[in-house]
């Protein structure tokens, strides 16, 4: 069938549709705005028979119709044969590009997102590289932009610097493959600039894929409901010029500073790996319990139904981070998903959780504030 | 349950009377006087009674339904918290706070208004009447229906007392498998209300096979009919399917059978499929008996023959029977095999067809017709225009590249408020307005009317049409706050959602102010021509004084307007 619809995307931000910048944007915005000429087509025929009709017919009660013809089986074999001819081509023009969508070329990069409540983590296949969305420091840039406590620059600036540790980064012109997984609750990936969007669902793997076509900064978003956080689930999506700009930050965002101390890295897990979503450091309470104080406190817990206690000693915290399950703190609900930490991560946040309970303090990161 | 029980009252007494009263006077008591005691409504078996106190029902389930748009309205004002702080503290409670009234929101405009809106409220009252039958087959299932409803709904306001529900009206897995909030009793509520949409549904499919009065065959029968027929059919299918998964739900929650919950073993998607199966066809549910009432509406204050009748009835029966097999377009990113993608947007495309034929043979039957803009028909033209807009943009996300991009954004939300809101509750509210004479037996004040609908539909198209827009822009839906971009768009569905409201406001004033001075309602005041206009406004108890013959619903030739009563009067040709 021809190929009308790619002659009308747009190649700049429209009112309806935000900037294209994939290899699927333009073949869907060509989609989008045939359905959307042929809408406003009819949208605007219906609208002016109705106005017209209304005003040329319009009588005081009592007076009789002009007329009562009732069928005219020219007009509706019309008026039922235009629209499946165009549901027809609609439906042709969508398939084509789904198709597209599904099937990702071989010789792509390979990331994995895996979404938890609430916070995105993206691994690189390259090597092996965990790099967190970092929601919440998003949402402390964004809430300092709103209270005019920094201006737009300095906004930018913070965000690029969040940046360099965090995000989904890529490069643009080569094809992204993209494994989407849940820890928890369903989810879902979505990248208005590119126009792909996945459900993550606990339990299965899902693939989305696309070629990058412009460098910049664009938003990502959690597109299926999943609770609390949902709205502040959200990160952003780098795309670099060429693949070895790329390369150099995937291999300086992926290690750690080895040199720093143990629960200064073990700060940097809690935030990357997304417990500080659920775990506070000042005592509030969130979905988990907080981690002030936590280290040599009593715990209470359950363990397949029954009643326990123990003191939070290293062992302990090991055991909870890698079987989540297992001790379900008292007050608490089983959410906690698990977090493949490496060895050095477990070992570095669990010096953080002991620190915690030396000194207490830390800032809590606002999200919606009053 | 025999069909005897028709004519089996237990409240004879009160038909007696009744009959005694007609004999003496042409105008006797009307089903509303003619017994006084609350035992007489509240175990009446009088369907015009039991849709009466559906309508109050219903519409005061509007109005709760709608302090939670409001609410959810106001809050999205900005991205900055504006109202939850009232009510919470931490942003987090703040959260959870919002997400709770957008699930309230959604589950009490679909389960407890919008489906039992037309069928239940108006369809009781009217169906009866336009088969010229003194009652539905099963009165007392009727009545039965009506408390299931209640409970349903008790279940609801015993939700709102108990910390609310967060899950969303679509209660997804697993989500609402583990959600801290009284996630069940709603379940039981909305399983509950199935029953209840159930028993109307029999309720109806028998009326209509068994009631119909002599000369009246299928294609002689109102518009209105045919189409509550195709809904009931849907709804004795579908809802049992709702009613188990909703179950299956429950013992998840309760005993983690891992039927749905991945960490037990189960499937979520399994979950959707199941609620989609339901709630597919349940939209139609939804927009299918408001459909009948614009076809009545649009012949009858066009005082013309309806246009392309059996294309609209067998559109109808279309819609019912394609509505079962399109469940899968809800569900194109959830990671569902590309085949069945496929062939979900295929068929959905079908649907599309039918609803296309009924806007244009609507349009045809005004053409020539003698319009009068008065304010029902004004919600019968507005339906028109705003359901084009929810049909036209359900084809954008029938179309399996672009619903990659649009579906859980805005544009969703939008597409279904046109469809549920402006074109469902829509023509509910032109059929309160069309039938409120026959209801009530009074007439309201048109002028208020005329500007109550202009105001209503300005403030919808302000609240949705900016929601299209941030929609494919990028804007998730069930965000509690967004990013700065897309604030302007929510300021605008804000405003509108006032506007709405104030027109939602002005007719529930006008509507209360007829029951007390409005001006006595002739037996038939826009001139139509089914039964439900040859018996007097209010009806008495038994529809009619002489058993009815069939008229041709839509020849309105042999009726005359008298200016001095303000009814049409039947013509006595030779
Ligand atoms: C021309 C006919 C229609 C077509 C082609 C159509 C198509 C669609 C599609 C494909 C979706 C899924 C969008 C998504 O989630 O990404 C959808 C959502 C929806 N539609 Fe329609 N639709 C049509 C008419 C209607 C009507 C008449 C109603 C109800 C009265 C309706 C109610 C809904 C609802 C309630 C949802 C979404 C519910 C939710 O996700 O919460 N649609 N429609
Ligand atoms: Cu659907």
């Amino acid at each position: 069938m021809i190929q009308v619809p790619i002659l009308l995307a747009d190649s700049e931000p429209s009112f309806w549709l935000p900037a294209p910048v994939s290899n699927f944007a333009g073949p869907i915005d060509g989609d989008f705005y045939f359905v959307y000429w042929v809408s406003i087509f009819f949208l605007v025929l219906i609208t002016l028979l109705l106005g017209y009709f209304m005003w040329k017919f319009r009588t005081p009660p009592g007076a009789h119709a002009q007329s009562h013809k009732d069928h005219h089986i020219v007009l509706e074999v019309v008026w039922t044969g235009i629209p499946i001819i165009l549901s027809v081509m609609m439906f042709w023009y969508g398939y084509r590009g789904y198709v597209d969508m599904t099937v990702p070329p071989n010789e792509s990069i390979s990331i994995v997102a895996e979404a938890q409540k609430w916070a995105w983590n993206f691994s690189y296949a390259s090597n092996g590289a965990s790099i967190p969305g970092m929601s919440d420091d998003f949402n402390v840039v964004r809430a300092q932009v709103r209270a005019g406590e920094i201006n737009a620059e300095q906004a930018e600036a913070a965000e690029a610097k969040i940046l360099e540790k965090a995000g989904l980064h890529v490069p643009m012109g080569v094809p992204i493959d993209v494994t989407v997984m849940a820890a928890d609750v369903l989810h879902a990936l979505f990248i208005p600039a590119f126009r792909v969007k996945k459900d993550c669902v606990p339990g299965r793997t899902g693939k989305l894929w696309f070629i990058a076509t412009e460098p910049g900064i664009f938003d990502l978003f959690c597109a299926e409901y999943c609770g609390q956080g949902h709205s502040w689930m959200h990160s952003k999506v780098v795309v670099h010029e060429t693949v070895e700009e790329y390369e150099k930050w995937l291999e300086v965002a992926g290690s750690y500073d080895e040199t720093l101390p143990f629960d200064e890295n073990g700060k940097i897990v809690w935030k990357r790996r997304g417990c500080i979503s659920c775990h506070s450091i000042d005592g509030s309470k969130k979905v988990g319990p907080s981690w002030d104080g936590m280290f040599g406190s009593t715990r209470k817990f359950t363990t397949t139904g029954t009643p326990g206690e123990a003191m939070a000693d290293e062992a302990y915290i090991q055991e909870s981070i890698r079987f989540p399950m297992k001790k379900i703190a008292e007050g608490y609900p089983p959410q906690m998903p698990v977090v493949k930490l490496t060895d050095k991560e477990l070992l570095w946040v669990t010096e953080y959780i002991k620190s915690l309970s030396q000194n207490s303090g830390g800032t809590e990161s606002p999200r919606k504030e009053n | 349950m025999s069909q005897s029980e028709t004519d089996a009252r237990p409240d004879s007494d009160e038909v007696k009377s009744a009959a005694a009263a007609t004999t003496s006077d042409e105008s006797g008591p009307s089903y509303l006087t003619v017994t006084k005691t609350f035992s007489s409504w509240a175990f009446t078996l009088d369907h015009k009674r039991i849709g009466l106190m559906y309508l109050i029902g219903v519409l005061f389930m509007f109005l709760l339904g709608g302090v939670f748009a409001l609410l959810v309205r106001t809050e999205l004002f900005s991205p900055l918290a504006m109202i939850t702080p009232l009510f919470a503290d931490t942003a987090e409670a703040q959260a959870d706070l919002y997400n709770k009234w957008f699930t309230t929101h959604g589950a009490i405009m679909v389960f407890l208004v919008i489906i039992p809106g037309v069928p239940a409220a108006l369809g009781n009252f009217i169906l009866p009447l336009l088969l010229g039958a003194k009652d539905v087959a099963f009165p007392r299932l009727n009545l039965g229906s009506f408390y299931l409803w209640v409970i349903g709904a008790i279940f609801f306001v015993y939700v709102l007392f108990s910390g609310g529900i967060d899950t969303g009206w679509t209660f997804y897995t697993p989500y609402s498998a583990e959600s801290g909030t009284a996630v069940i009793p709603a379940l039981i509520g909305v399983f509950i209300l199935g029953f209840s949409s159930i028993f109307t549904g029999l309720n109806f499919i028998v009326t209509i096979h068994k009631m119909r009065p002599k000369g009246m065959t299928w294609f002689k029968m109102p518009l209105f009919l045919w189409a509550t027929y195709s809904t009931a059919v849907i709804q004795v299918l579908a809802t049992p399917v709702l009613g188990i998964t909703l179950l299956l739900l429950i013992l998840e929650r309760s005993l983690g059978i891992g039927i749905f919950d991945p960490r037990n073993g189960g499937d979520p998607v399994l979950f959707q499929h199941f609620f989609w199966f339901y709630s597919h066809p349940a939209v139609y549910i939804m927009i299918v008996p408001p459909m009948g009432v614009v076809s009545e509406l649009i012949a009858t204050h066009s005082h013309k023959r309806i246009f392309g009748y059996t294309y609209i009835a067998f559109s109808s029966v279309a819609i019912a029977i394609f509505s079962f097999l399109v469940w899968g377009h809800h569900m194109f990113t959830s990671g569902q095999s590309t085949t069945m993608s496929i062939i979900f947007s295929g068929i959905t495309f079908s649907v599309g067809i039918p609803s296309a034929i009924k806007v244009f043979n609507w349009l045809a039957t005004m053409y020539k017709g003698a319009i009068v803009l008065n304010t029902a028909m004004l919600y019968g033209i507005s339906f028109i225009f705003l359901f084009t807009i929810g049909g036209l943009t359900g084809l954008f996300l029938g179309v399996l590249s672009i619903d990659t991009h649009l579906h859980d954004t805005y544009f969703v939300v939008a597409h279904f408020h046109y469809v549920m809101m402006g074109s469902g509750l829509v023509g509910f509210i032109g059929g309160l307005h069309h039938w409120w004479p026959k209801i009530t037996g009074k007439m309201y004040d048109e002028f208020l009317g005329r500007i109550g609908c202009i105001l209503v539909f300005i403030g919808f198209n302000l609240t949705f049409i900016p929601q299209f827009v941030m929609g494919s822009l990028g804007m998730p839906r069930r965000y509690y706050t967004y990013a700065d971009k897309f604030e302007v768009y929510h300021q605008l569905s804000t405003v509108g959602s006032y506007v709405m409201a104030a027109g939602f406001f002005l007719t529930a004033y006008y509507l209360i102010q007829s029951l007390i001075s409005g001006k006595k309602a002739p037996m038939n005041p826009w001139g139509g021509n089914s039964l439900e206009w040859h018996t007097p406004s209010p009806p008495p108890l038994e529809n009619f004084h002489t058993v009815p013959v069939a008229t041709d619903p839509y020849d309105y030739e042999g009726l005359e307007y008298d200016p001095a009563t303000g009814n049409y009067d039947t013509k006595r040709t030779g």
